[in-house]
């Protein structure tokens, strides 16, 4: 048997359909953002909405109404309010039905800023 | 005897067709008269098809001479099973067009009169040229069928090209009938008969060189008519202009009698004869073969394009005759006598395909309005009968199995594979050659009829008037007729070819039967153990490879609605039908390869040289340079003129001259009778 | 059969989700081991276009999970879509789409096809959904080759999806 063969049998890696283990390939990519509700006041959440450039973010009312979907990850809400946004790492984001990438974000209670 | 008499009866029936042609212009009846005419030349044709069959399956029959007159001489007729042959195709050929006439000639007036009147007079001709067995009744013979067929191309409306065409034709056959009777007139001094049967008897007494002589003025004057190059350019100048039906009688019978002239000289006048003639014949034919289907890729106009594929087929026959005399001459009497089998085979499968792809042209002349394959398109929907019938032919003279012209061709490339049973390294080489300018020949033969096909028959209509064809009123009996006849050849090869080898025995003297059909249904190439196959068998097996899956499909498809959707077009908005393929297109390849045979001359014009690109409207124009024309006949028509200006002062006019000629006449004469 | 809307809103009535789950069995069935994909761009950046291009490249190597891709949507399975759905190429679109026998998916991918980005306007639909029925909605701006991967591996039922139940919100919020 050749011996390639026998080393690639030892050493060689096992590829799977879908990655067994995190994949450090996606560590840094930029994600969605995610928010801390007692950060979030309606003034927050207005300049949230206003700085998005993609149309991800919408108030309603006391609910901040985040559209994953049309999220593109830019970062620019986490600089506008870092206490309040966070990445979320998040980046298996497939869905079958688009309102299951609409979020409902309850803003944070009684909060004036 | 039997078949002499069926030649009588289909002799009479035309003479009757061609008078009830006449008749058509006078009288009320017009259209039944027409068609009296039309079922009396179809009688004609299967009386001529089973004289055929029975002059083919007899012993030559010896010479009738029903009298003469003064003038043409004592009439001589015979029928032999090499004419036999040719009758049988002559009598396919003339119940095909028969029974398409009626349609494709409707309006019962003066001129489809005269045409008629002339197609079966020339019927009548070519059977007298088939049964002649004297010289002189065969040179008349001849001659009026040529002239008739020049009155048939002038059928139509008078325009220069018309006239131009038929006069081709009119001027090349005559030069054809100069070496014609030039070669008989050697062969008449030397064995002073003008019974053909004789001539062949007492023709090994005649001195080889008078022999080779009379055998190469035969090839060139025969070869005029068959359409061998560089002698071919009548057929693609008469083709177009004649009515379709006219020009497949050309195609399908006229440039046969050609090839009936050179069989009649090599393999039955003057059978033994050197191996240089049958090569230079084999060359000639391999020559005429390629530069036909070569010339056929360039063009746009059906009928063009198959008279230039005529050409090619008449290559390979007389390719498959020169090969049979270059055997013969190294003492291979049974390839000899194989391949003139082979040859004849291919006689009568070019013969009917050719005519059905010639009426076909004309249905679709008539039912599209135009013969331009760059204007037709998608026909196969829109005449779907038309559509299947034009594609058997097609089939047939592409050589594709199972169908016809499969069978003769893989004959006749059987027979050139055993050049090396002749023994000689060179000659085995040349027969090489030969066997792969006919292979080339075969592949582009393909690639042409997919494009003559594909074009004006698939696809989509690319002009209104091509999406607008119907064919109601078109002829389709004697299409369909002819397309059942390709099918019969080629499943019933076994049997056809059991009437050629008794037709080949009694023209050559070899027994040729057990070694081309030891079974019952197996071809194989004169040699045992060589190679064979089963036309019948492989008719079966493609019909079962293509039935069975399609059952398969069928019972086993999912049930439930399908979805009839448009052509998948890359998603355009506006596909034009002029975004397919065009022909020139489609011949592009083949047309960059040869460009040294063609020599394209390219004019292109803008309106302005912007490099922006906003030129205006471009001018593209191509054409082939007709070589053969160019550098062949315009010499020798403008040497010929020179001359007559040369010699045009000894008939000034001046009577003083004259009287100056009789003078020096009457001196010459007294000094040659004084000594 | 047609899988076109094979998903149903959370909250549907349990016999609803039955008949859903039997339609997702039937796509890992079909499609599951053999895939062919068509990729549409409806005008957009072509960033997407350069992922899924490495879909196909060695490290990820679509093909030896059974996937391949074909320009001819005739022999396509799913249609995987990028771009805002200019108006210009909405036939084009319904066209390919049209071309495809059924059974067939849509994969909506990037924030421009998914509605952000871009509004309705003279010149763009916004949307892709606004011309196609679309399966499989892949967010990200462009999405990785990965997230690319566990779209299409949703798609045919590989995988369970994960974004009904991810709440973007902090672990450390308050």
């Amino acid at each position: 048997m050749p011996l390639w063969f026998v080393r690639g049998l030892l050493r060689g890696v096992v590829s799977t359909p879908y990655p067994a283990r995190p994949d450090p390939s996606v560590a840094g990519l930029p994600t969605p953002p995610a928010f801390r509700p007692g950060a979030l006041g309606r003034g927050v959440a207005d300049s949230l909405v206003a700085i998005c450039p993609s149309r991800a973010l919408a108030r309603d009312d006391d609910t901040l109404v985040f559209d994953a979907g049309a999220c593109a990850a830019t970062g620019r809400c986490r600089d506008q309010a870092p206490d309040a946004v966070t990445a979320s790492g998040a980046w298996e984001l497939a869905a079958t039905a688009r309102p299951a990438l609409v979020k409902r974000i309850p803003l944070a209670r009684g909060a004036r800023r | 005897m039997t078949a002499l008499i069926l030649f009588a009866v289909a002799a009479g029936a035309w003479a009757a067709a061609a008078l009830a042609g006449l008749l058509i212009p006078f009288g009320r009846a017009r259209g039944a008269v027409l068609r009296a005419g039309c079922a009396l030349s179809v009688l004609g044709g299967v009386a001529a098809l089973c004289g055929g069959a029975a002059a083919l399956l007899s012993a030559d029959s010896r010479l009738v001479s029903p009298g003469g007159s003064a003038v043409v001489g004592t009439l001589q007729l015979q029928s032999t099973s090499l004419s036999g042959v040719f009758a049988v195709l002559l009598g396919v050929v003339a119940v095909g067009i028969g029974l398409s006439l009626p349609r494709s000639h409707p309006e019962a007036g003066a001129g489809p009169a005269v045409y008629l009147c002339a197609y079966n007079l020339a019927l009548l001709a070519s059977l007298a040229v088939l049964s002649a067995g004297g010289v002189l009744t065969f040179l008349v013979a001849w001659e009026s069928m040529a002239l008739l067929c020049y009155a048939l191309i002038l059928h139509r409306p008078r325009s220069e090209t018309v006239a131009s065409g038929a006069f081709w034709f009119l001027a090349l056959s005559e030069a054809g009938f100069v070496l014609v009777v030039a070669a008989f007139a050697i062969l008449v001094t030397q064995t002073h008969t003008m019974d053909l049967g004789l001539i062949a008897a007492r023709a090994p007494h005649v001195p080889a060189a008078w022999r080779d002589a009379a055998y190469l003025l035969a090839l060139a004057g025969f070869g005029f008519k068959a359409g061998l190059v560089p002698l071919h350019v009548w057929l693609p100048a008469a083709h177009p202009v004649a009515p379709a039906d006219g020009s497949a009688f050309l195609s399908g019978l006229i440039v046969k009698l050609g090839v009936y002239g050179i069989a009649l000289f090599g393999f039955r006048l003057l059978p033994d004869g050197p191996a240089w003639r049958g090569i230079v014949t084999m060359g000639v034919g391999a020559l005429t073969a390629a530069i036909g289907i070569l010339y056929a890729l360039g063009e746009r106009d059906i009928k063009r394009f198959l008279a230039f594929s005529t050409i090619e087929n008449v290559g390979i026959i007389v390719t498959a005759f020169g090969a049979a005399m270059t055997f013969l001459a190294y003492g291979q009497r049974a390839l000899w006598a194989f391949l003139l089998l082979a040859g004849l085979y291919h006689v009568l499968n070019h013969g009917t395909c050719k005519t059905l792809l010639f009426l076909e042209a004309g249905v679709t002349e008539h039912a599209a309005g135009s013969r331009d394959m760059d204007r037709l398109g998608g026909l196969a929907r829109l005449m779907p009968r038309s559509g299947v019938i034009a594609f058997v032919g097609t089939l047939g003279i592409a050589a594709l199995p199972p169908l016809n012209g499969f069978v003769s061709e893989w004959l006749i490339f059987q027979g050139l594979f055993q050049g090396f049973r002749t023994g000689s390294h060179l000659v085995a080489i040349l027969i090489v050659l030969a066997a792969a300018t006919l292979g080339l020949t075969g592949g582009l033969a393909i690639y042409a009829f997919v494009r003559g096909y594909g074009i004006p028959y698939l696809g989509m209509p690319r002009t209104r008037q091509a999406a607008a064809a119907t064919e109601r009123g078109q002829p389709v009996a004697g299409p369909a007729l002819l397309a059942t006849a390709c099918v019969a050849f080629a499943v019933g090869a076994p049997v056809l070819l059991i009437g050629l080898a008794r037709a080949v025995r009694t023209t050559t003297g070899v027994v040729l039967r057990p070694v081309l059909l030891p079974g019952k249904l197996t071809v194989i190439p004169a040699h045992l153990s060589f190679s064979g196959f089963s036309p019948t068998y492989l008719a079966v097996f493609l019909l079962a490879v293509t039935v069975v899956p399609v059952l398969i499909y069928l019972a086993g498809r999912p049930r439930g609605a399908s979805l009839v959707v448009p052509v998948w077009d890359g998603g355009m908005l506006a596909f034009r039908p002029r975004m397919q393929y065009s022909a020139m297109t489609f011949s592009a390849p083949t047309r960059v390869t040869f460009d040294a045979l063609y020599r394209p001359s390219v004019s292109l014009q803008r309106a302005s040289d912007d490099p922006a690109g906003r030129s205006g409207p471009v001018h593209y124009e191509t054409a082939v340079t007709p070589v053969f024309e160019r550098y062949l006949y315009r010499p020798v028509i403008r040497a010929i003129e020179w001359l007559a200006d040369f010699v045009r002062p000894l008939q000034s006019g001046d009577v003083n001259l004259y009287l100056l000629y009789v003078f020096v006449a009457v001196l010459v004469a007294y000094l040659i009778a004084a000594v | 059969m047609t899988a076109g809307q094979t998903a149903q809103p959370p909250g549907a009535a349990p016999a609803a989700a039955e008949v859903a789950a039997e339609l997702r069995q039937a796509v890992t069935r079909q499609f599951g081991r053999s895939l062919h994909i068509r990729t549409l761009d409806t005008g957009s950046c072509a960033a997407c276009e350069q992922e899924i291009r490495m879909l196909a490249a060695p490290h990820y190597d679509l093909q030896r999970l059974g996937f391949f891709f074909t320009p001819a949507p005739r022999h396509a399975d799913l249609l995987l879509v990028t771009g805002p759905m200019l108006r210009a190429f909405a036939p084009a679109a319904r066209k390919t789409y049209a071309a495809m026998p059924a059974p067939k998916l849509v994969v909506a991918t990037g924030a421009c096809a998914l509605g952000g980005v871009y509004q309705p306007d003279p010149f763009s639909h916004g949307s892709v959904e606004q011309v196609l029925p679309v399966d499989v909605w892949i967010p990200g701006c462009p999405p990785s080759p990965l997230a690319l991967l566990q779209g299409l591996l949703v798609a045919v039922g590989r995988l369970s999806e994960q974004a009904a139940g991810l709440g973007f919100t902090a672990a450390d919020s308050a």
